[in-house]
């Protein structure tokens, strides 16, 4: 991203996307992202992976040992 | 936060033993699948899971509630992990420079930024793509891999982060943009290659940015 205006974008895009930019800020940022299509589309791509991320399967867990058991059962009958 | 933890606690002084249980059985499968993603291998897991669990039963009364629960879980839990990492395969740390992970594109040029015209339902439902978002995730240096895994899978909040892993916020932010510009980068490769000709309209993707912000609010 070449021009300096898109290398502050870059920097604040999770920001943005977190909702901790200031208002100000906010709408800065986006009316950048109206004239901007690469950085807009660095964006759109950065939400998909978060959004990837959060949704990412879990892993199938043995079940736990006898000594985890026998320790938290224990515990909570104390 | 993730509700394998959310509701365990509450199961776990009930005193019903169906719940009890499933509380022990989420909070397994929590901290497992936690160690797969930190540490990568199934043995490792299994040791942070039985020893973090373990340590949890002498501590269970000092829990007022799951959010105190999960800071504690993910706090012994990663440093279970990485003792186990520390026997194996000691990692050095790297540093992720902002700059250097910024696309060097010129507009219009070939590698200019398009967008991938995927969901993250499908990332995570192909089996290539899903492979490829895990070991984009692996190959992250440790203290970045660990942000974003507490942050964007186990869904802890930027102070839940920070205590876990006795850093400031702001460097929790540090790291966690820097940790999902790398990720992003690594998949752009991949999904590049499937890329929609067309742009999705500036407007679209604003409202779908407006809408997350909303969700995590």
């Amino acid at each position: 991203m070449p021009d300096r205006r898109c290398r502050e974008i870059f920097a604040a895009l999770s920001q943005y996307l977190d909702g901790e930019l200031r208002v100000k800020e906010c709408s800065e940022l986006e009316r950048h992202l109206r004239d901007c299509r690469p950085c807009l589309s660095y964006l759109e791509n950065l939400k998909t992976t978060i959004g990837a991320c959060r949704q990412f399967p879990t892993r199938k867990a043995p079940k736990p040992s006898a000594r985890v058991r026998a320790a938290l059962l224990q515990a909570i009958r104390k | 936060m993730n509700p394998l933890v959310e509701n365990a606690l509450e199961n776990l002084k009930s005193g019903d033993p169906q719940a009890v249980e499933r509380a022990i059985e989420s909070l397994q499968t929590a901290v497992y699948s936690f160690g797969m993603k930190v540490c990568g291998n199934t043995h490792d897991a299994e040791d942070t899971a039985q020893e973090t669990l373990i340590r949890l039963a002498r501590s269970l009364k000092e829990f007022p509630d799951a959010r105190a629960l999960a800071v504690w879980l993910y706090k012994v839990a990663k440093s279970q992990c990485l003792m186990s990492r520390r026997k194996s395969k000691f990692a050095p740390v790297e540093m992720l420079s902002l700059d250097e992970l910024m696309p060097r594109h010129q507009a219009g040029g070939r590698d200019e930024p398009r967008s991938w015209s995927v969901t993250p339902e499908q990332i995570v439902l192909d089996r290539e793509s899903r492979a490829r978002l895990a070991k984009a995730i692996r190959a992250l240096p440790k203290h970045y891999r660990l942000v974003l895994i507490l942050r964007d899978m186990e869904e802890l909040n930027t102070r839940e982060v920070a205590e876990v892993l006795g850093i400031s916020e702001d460097t929790v932010k540090m790291r966690l943009h820097r940790a999902r510009v790398f990720v992003r980068n690594e998949l752009e490769e991949h999904f590049r290659r499937g890329a929609a000709p067309e742009f999705p309209l500036p407007a679209d993707a604003l409202k779908a940015g407006a809408a997350m912000r909303r969700n995590d609010a």
